[in-house]
């Protein structure tokens, strides 16, 4: 109610800030193949689908920690005692956007039903969905109504619409990460009418009820425009969680009060190439870039702490953080060259070989020559970001050491002549063939011949993922952003039925660990919990299942006459509602 | 040339514009006299010794050694400088001259060996009633593949391949021998008519030993010309290749060298950059001018003036 007297009051002065057509030119060094919320499988179709679509949940824009806050959601859910039933409401008179899927043209309200039909699609086999991971055997039927052949008209006993606004969710059994999930692209709601009518091009032509609606997209960019008929709810930075020690200098202060979205229309352009998007952001055609690694020599005045040098802290604001998720190379247990093998001499010696490699690995040197040295460095698969991580972790697994290395080889019986010829898999771009000729570097320290580490070169992320995902990859480097801040999103990763094509790339398989992980999945943040979090890190480590792993850290720069603090943590892109034109005008005009 | 079996018609027609042996003399004579010609066969000579010592070890050997810091300056150490990972500049460069000769070499003899075979057939059976279907094939062959966006197609081809080592030449093989295709077409089609090849059809000579022995043999001024075109596009196309990542994969080469400079200029370092385009400026500086030499010293218009 509160709201929606906050919306009449401010309803004069959601047009723009200053009176004029305002837009946001945001950067991005990858692009969406796919719009549609069943298919948002990476963070860039992810910050799309969560302005073109309603979540239920999101994240407080500026509270950090992350808190979760009710997006199309009412409040936050009523749980059952025992954890399995959440009831949620959703916002009345919401509508989705106009467009011809509807009745004359005009969007109708959104409901409980259009929250459940979006859940169902992921386990829907036409669909192609991408994200029914989250909820497999987490809610009741909703794996048998896909075994039964997916009948939208057939009800799902743990999914259900009590009325035109309200969702019951039953669970199997605990699932303490369940909010995580409705905050991403994937929990997105789509009307069904829009499926009938779009088909598979549903995925260029998005129908949400989010603060923006599409004006074009293609591989090289994105249009939104503002969705005026987005519900009018002002801007709190009491609410959104503001911290005036910390964010004071971003000018946000005078939004308080203001109807988001702030901006007429949000340009987002995909640009890989580092160069030519630092270029773009220098000569004034970005408002936003997260700076290449190349540039920080440029960028940076110093490194501990970063400092802006002060020719460019007069236009840009600035922001260092590492970011929510890390890169780790893993092994295909899969591959009996390196992985498992049936038989048990030649899988201990398999397994003394990745040990060797990964001793061998120079992680101070890849984080000098990659990252500038700001990266950080840790041991195992729970990130830094992570409640669960633990800062005073034994480092023993990431210092190089050569000798070690060289010892397991030669009491493993490898030498130069009987070694396997490694492949290493990646999309075919200058760092990432300079990661691998690093990489060979490395292994050449310990006598592995140059001649045994091969390339397995991809065009696009998509065929290598493609391949690693069919298990066709020896070694693969991959970048993880977790969906949520708990590490049970990273540690699952390992987890034994988890294996490709779902999210455990390395095929790896422990008994006891997967006996952990099903234990701890249930359980909700607490000592013990954290405890077994850190126990599985310890056997991935020990079974020497990847090379891990590194947080990098993000320059991200934006220009100081926006009022805003963009984010790319925990599959990002909420906040381009709040970005605003700010009251500080930038000291060189020449940019804008 | 100097089979005594090419020879027997050959020299009954001694005075024909087409018997290879005294223009092959004059077109010598010709290229002594033409500077430019031997400048740029000396500039080929050298790069040529210099790819010889990377075939054989001596040169280059240690292109994928990071054993600088990053970015180093030129040194003893490191004439050039060092790349990022610290590897030597220098011996990067000099080892690209094995991949630029072997798909150079690669792509221009296959290609021109696909050229002529393809277009002396198409000239021969041009008009010769009841195969005239050979010639209208092969034209339409060429005309599909020749109305393709020439990097567009070789891109496509190495895309799809990609992966596959021998991607980047079949890509360029299936369009640089249309070209060659064409103009041996013609010439076929202008020798067929000469008087020892009528001879050598009235004596019953079988069809595929006139195309090898006499029509195929006077078309070498043309073949020669087009391979040393075709190897220097063959070249210039791995380096744009190798530079979009569709190239080279386990080697290292210009192209892949200019694609790391792309990063490294924005941060003040050139050496990449300047070694990379310098040695492939002065290669191809070197096989054009021979390329332009060579042809006016084969073009019997420019020998008759």
């Amino acid at each position: 109610m509160l709201l929606a007297l906050g919306a009449c009051d401010g309803g004069e002065q959601t047009a723009s800030l200053e009176g004029s057509y305002t837009v946001y030119r945001h950067s991005m060094d990858g692009a969406p193949s796919n719009l549609d919320p069943a298919r948002a499988s990476n963070i860039y179709a992810n910050f799309l689908v969560v302005n073109l679509y309603d979540t239920l949940y999101r994240y407080k824009y500026l509270a950090r920690p992350y808190e979760l806050e009710p997006n199309l959601a009412e409040h936050l859910p009523q749980v059952s005692v025992d954890g399995l039933t959440y009831t949620i409401r959703i916002k009345p008179g919401v509508h989705f956007i106009d467009d011809p899927v509807f009745r004359e043209g005009k969007g109708r309200p959104v409901s409980a039903r259009d929250f459940v039909y979006s859940i169902k699609r992921h386990f829907d086999p036409e669909t192609r969905a991408e994200g029914a991971w989250l909820w497999q055997n987490r809610i009741v039927g909703l794996d048998e109504w896909k075994e039964n052949g997916a009948d939208y008209k057939q009800e799902v006993t743990g999914l259900r619409a009590l009325d035109d606004r309200t969702i019951q969710i039953q669970l199997i059994a605990p699932y303490p990460q369940l909010l995580h999930t409705l905050t991403q692209g994937f929990s997105a709601i789509v009307p069904p009418e829009a499926v009938a009518f779009y088909g598979k091009e549903l995925a260029v032509h998005p129908v949400g009820s989010g603060p923006y609606r599409l004006l074009s997209f293609n591989t090289a960019s994105a249009v939104m425009v503002r969705n005026t008929g987005f519900r009018q709810e002002p801007f709190s930075l009491k609410n959104e969680g503001f911290n005036p020690a910390l964010q004071s200098m971003y000018g946000l202060e005078h939004l308080e009060g203001l109807l988001p979205p702030f901006m007429d229309r949000i340009e987002v352009e995909f640009i890989a190439e580092d160069a030519a998007r630092w270029n773009a952001f220098i000569a004034g055609e970005l408002d936003f870039v997260k700076a290449p690694v190349s540039q920080f020599d440029q960028v940076l005045q110093s490194r501990d702490p970063p400092m802006l040098k002060p020719a460019l802290a007069d236009d840009f604001h600035f922001q260092a953080s590492l970011e929510s998720g890390f890169v780790h190379t893993d092994f295909n247990m899969d591959d009996q060259r390196i992985g498992y093998h049936p038989d048990p001499g030649q899988n201990a010696r398999n397994k003394a070989l990745r040990c060797a490699i990964t001793k061998a690995f120079d992680w101070e040197k890849r984080n000098e020559i990659f990252y500038y040295g700001m990266g950080q460095v840790f041991a195992g698969i729970i990130p830094p970001v992570a409640p669960e991580f633990d800062p005073d972790q034994d480092k023993t697994a990431i210092s190089r050491d050569l000798i070690t290395a060289r010892h397991l080889l030669r009491s493993h019986g490898w030498n130069a002549g009987n070694l396997p010829d490694l492949e290493i898999g990646f999309t075919s771009s200058v760092t990432e063939r300079q990661m691998f000729e690093q990489f060979r570097s490395f292994m050449a320290d310990i006598g592995y011949p140059r001649d045994k580490i091969h390339p397995l070169t991809f065009a696009t992320y998509g065929d290598y993922a493609q391949a690693y995902l069919n298990r066709e990859v020896m070694l693969m480097t991959i970048g993880w952003t977790m969906d949520y801040p708990d590490a049970e999103n990273t540690i699952q990763l390992f987890y034994g039925p988890n294996a490709s094509p779902g999210s455990n790339t390395a095929n790896y398989n422990n008994e006891e660990f997967n006996r952990l992980y099903q234990a701890s999945s249930t359980m909700s943040s607490s000592p013990i919990r954290t405890t077994m979090y850190r126990k599985m890190n310890r056997i991935v480590i020990e079974d020497c299942v990847t090379i891990s792993g590194i947080s990098r850290k993000l320059i991200l720069l934006w220009n100081r006459d926006l009022a805003m603090l963009p984010d790319r943590s925990f599959l990002g892109g909420h906040f381009f509602r709040f970005a605003g034109r700010g009251e500080i005008k930038t000291k060189n005009k020449a940019r804008r | 040339m100097k089979s005594p079996r090419t020879l027997t018609l050959s020299t009954v027609f001694a005075s024909d514009p087409f018997e290879p042996g005294p223009k092959g003399s004059r077109a010598w004579y010709k290229l002594r006299q033409d500077k430019a010609g031997l400048f740029g066969l000396a500039i080929v000579a050298i790069f040529l010794v210099l790819t010889l010592g990377v075939f054989f070890g001596w040169l280059g050997q240690g292109w994928s050694v990071a054993g600088g810091g990053r970015w180093e300056p030129v040194s003893v150490d490191h004439w050039l400088g060092t790349n990022l990972l610290g590897q030597d500049i220098f011996q990067r460069a000099v080892f690209s001259l094995r991949t630029a000769f072997e798909i150079g070499l690669v792509v221009s003899l296959l290609s021109t060996l696909l050229g002529a075979l393809l277009g002396v057939l198409a000239g021969w059976y041009n008009g010769e009633p009841g195969r005239t279907w050979v010639d209208g094939g092969i034209l339409w062959f060429m005309g599909v593949l020749d109305s393709i966006p020439f990097y567009l197609f070789v891109a496509a081809v190495a895309y799809a391949l990609q992966g596959w080592p021998w991607a980047m030449h079949i890509a360029m093989v299936a369009t640089f021998w249309t070209t060659t295709g064409r103009l041996i077409r013609a010439e076929a089609m202008r020798i067929k008519s000469r008087e020892f090849v009528l001879s050598a059809r009235a004596i019953g000579l079988p069809t595929r030993l006139i195309l090898l022995r006499h029509v195929l043999p006077n078309t070498l001024h043309i073949l020669l010309v087009q391979a040393t075109i075709a190897f220097v596009a063959a070249i210039k196309t791995e380096v744009i290749l190798s530079f979009l990542g569709l190239g080279v994969q386990d080697s290292v080469s210009w192209g892949l060298m200019l694609a790391e400079s792309t990063q490294e200029v924005l941060a003040g370092h050139f050496n990449n950059f300047l070694a990379a385009s310098l040695m492939l400026f002065m290669l191809l500086l070197g096989f054009n001018l021979l390329a332009d030499a060579l042809q006016d010293a084969f073009d019997p218009r420019q020998a008759s003036l």
